[in-house]
């Protein structure tokens, strides 16, 4: 016996389709739910942009809050959908940190042939603070160091190295420092860029070989300190100019 | 020990590179050592200018007590600049058109070019414009030590020379012989 589609088959269908449709009505809620709340955000954004603006390219402690507050919450202020990302395009610091890149790599290399390549970071900051004719404490190590690390992607091998003690110096030449040299720029930075065998030998349990291997690279095949034949103690000391201060 | 600027008794400003040790001795690293050689020679010329020097002599490094000692001694920090490296310092001038061994063929003294002759040429020539001496007759003396100081008071002879050569070629000067030497005659510059 043959029997139609009963009046109950017709409900399950329509039950099924209502519940399509309710499920489809909830999603949608809920986009739109998301929808706005993605454009309040973003309306914040901006106005936060705004509002802050000026403070966070000029104010040292604010930039520094802000960037933090990125980094908890996982944004990253030069990425995003376009091109230099969208807190960058707001705020301006984008172009804040690459003009502040342009001004690092001009100081690095205007002064490569004095120090070699090796910039105590302190000094940089110096430099550029005065190139962009700001007062000391506008810039922070910390921007030079964000802006070092845009520019790597260029692979001019600018690079921050910590020599120790607190010590952070910047390396402009693709060329590697290796531990020995390290040592030298730290000791040389503790004393006002001069440095003997002698210091190496006492303060670091160098053999007179090892010390003056070290030395004689960094004089000869890197450039990276001066030779004073007139020194009253020893005769012949080595200068650092990056660890050396300069007044000027 | 910060390296900072002095300003010397003539009251020239001297760099702060002037206070580093190393600055007084010359370099095994080319590359350092080109760079050294640039700020010497910016310091030398812009010394000789302020003080009028157009001589630099190796005995200048030498014994004490010259014109030059300002810039070629730093008491403060007991550095000098020894005879040899001042040598390779003039060189280094020569080879960059800005000093030429005076007189020629020795090695121990050059004449400074802290303005090129082509520049001396037309000082002189403002000069002799200015002060109504075109179409007149000068010994070279009159233009070294002229009654009332002049832009080209103390100019050695070999440099004046040099200079009115230039002015000979654009027609502007004629060298003339007169009875105790030779002498100089301007013209107004011709088209």
């Amino acid at each position: 016996m043959h029997r139609g589609v009963g009046l109950a088959a017709f409900d399950r269908e329509q039950v099924s389709q209502r519940f399509a449709e309710l499920s489809s009505e909830l999603s949608k809620t809920q986009v739109d739910h998301l929808q706005s709340q993605l454009t309040q955000f973003q309306t914040a954004l901006s106005h936060f942009a705004q509002t802050h603006r000026d403070s966070i390219r000029s104010d040292p402690t604010f930039r520094h809050a802000f960037q933090q507050m990125c980094a908890s919450i996982g944004v990253d202020p030069l990425a995003g959908p376009r091109k230099g990302g969208w807190w960058a395009e707001m705020l301006g610091l984008g172009d804040w940190q690459y003009e502040l890149g342009v001004q690092i790599v001009d100081v690095c290399v205007s002064t490569r042939e004095r120090n070699g390549g090796v910039i105590e970071i302190g000094e940089l900051v110096h430099m550029v603070s005065r190139l962009r004719n700001v007062e000391s404490g506008v810039i922070t190590e910390e921007d030079v160091i964000r802006s070092i690390r845009t520019l790597q992607p260029l692979g001019a091998g600018y690079e921050v190295l910590d020599v120790g003690g607190g010590k952070k110096m910047v390396r402009s030449v693709v060329k590697e420092l290796d531990a020995d040299q390290a040592v030298v720029l730290a000791e040389a930075q503790l004393v006002g860029g001069r440095i003997v065998e002698e210091i190496l030998e006492n303060r670091r349990g160098w053999t007179r070989d090892r010390a003056r291997a070290a030395l004689e690279n960094m004089l000869l095949r890197d450039g990276l300190c001066w030779l004073d034949s007139q020194d009253e103690h020893y005769g012949k000391a080595y200068w650092v100019p990056s660890a050396m201060h300069w007044d000027e | 020990m910060a390296l900072s600027t002095h300003t010397t008794p003539s009251g020239f400003l001297l760099p702060s590179i002037h206070s580093a040790p190393p600055f007084f001795t010359e370099q095994p690293n080319p590359n350092t050592q080109a760079h050294l050689t640039e700020q010497w020679i910016r310091l030398i010329l812009t010394y000789a200018r302020h003080r009028r020097l157009f001589i630099l002599r190796v005995e200048d490094a030498e014994v004490p007590g010259g014109d030059w000692d300002e810039i070629l001694r730093n008491e403060r920090i007991n550095r000098r600049v020894p005879p040899s490296y001042i040598s390779s310092l003039m060189a280094g001038m020569i080879a960059k058109n800005v000093a030429v061994y005076e007189p020629p063929k020795q090695t121990r003294a050059v004449m400074l070019y802290w303005r090129l002759p082509e520049e001396w040429a037309d000082v002189l020539h403002s000069w002799a414009t200015a002060t109504g001496q075109l179409n007149t007759i000068l010994t070279f003396y009159e233009i070294s030590d002229p009654p009332i100081p002049s832009p080209l008071s103390d100019i050695p002879i070999p440099l004046l020379r040099r200079a009115i050569t230039i002015l000979m070629r654009s027609n502007r000067a004629q060298i003339i012989g007169v009875a105790d030497g030779e002498g100089v005659r301007f013209f107004a510059a011709t088209k």
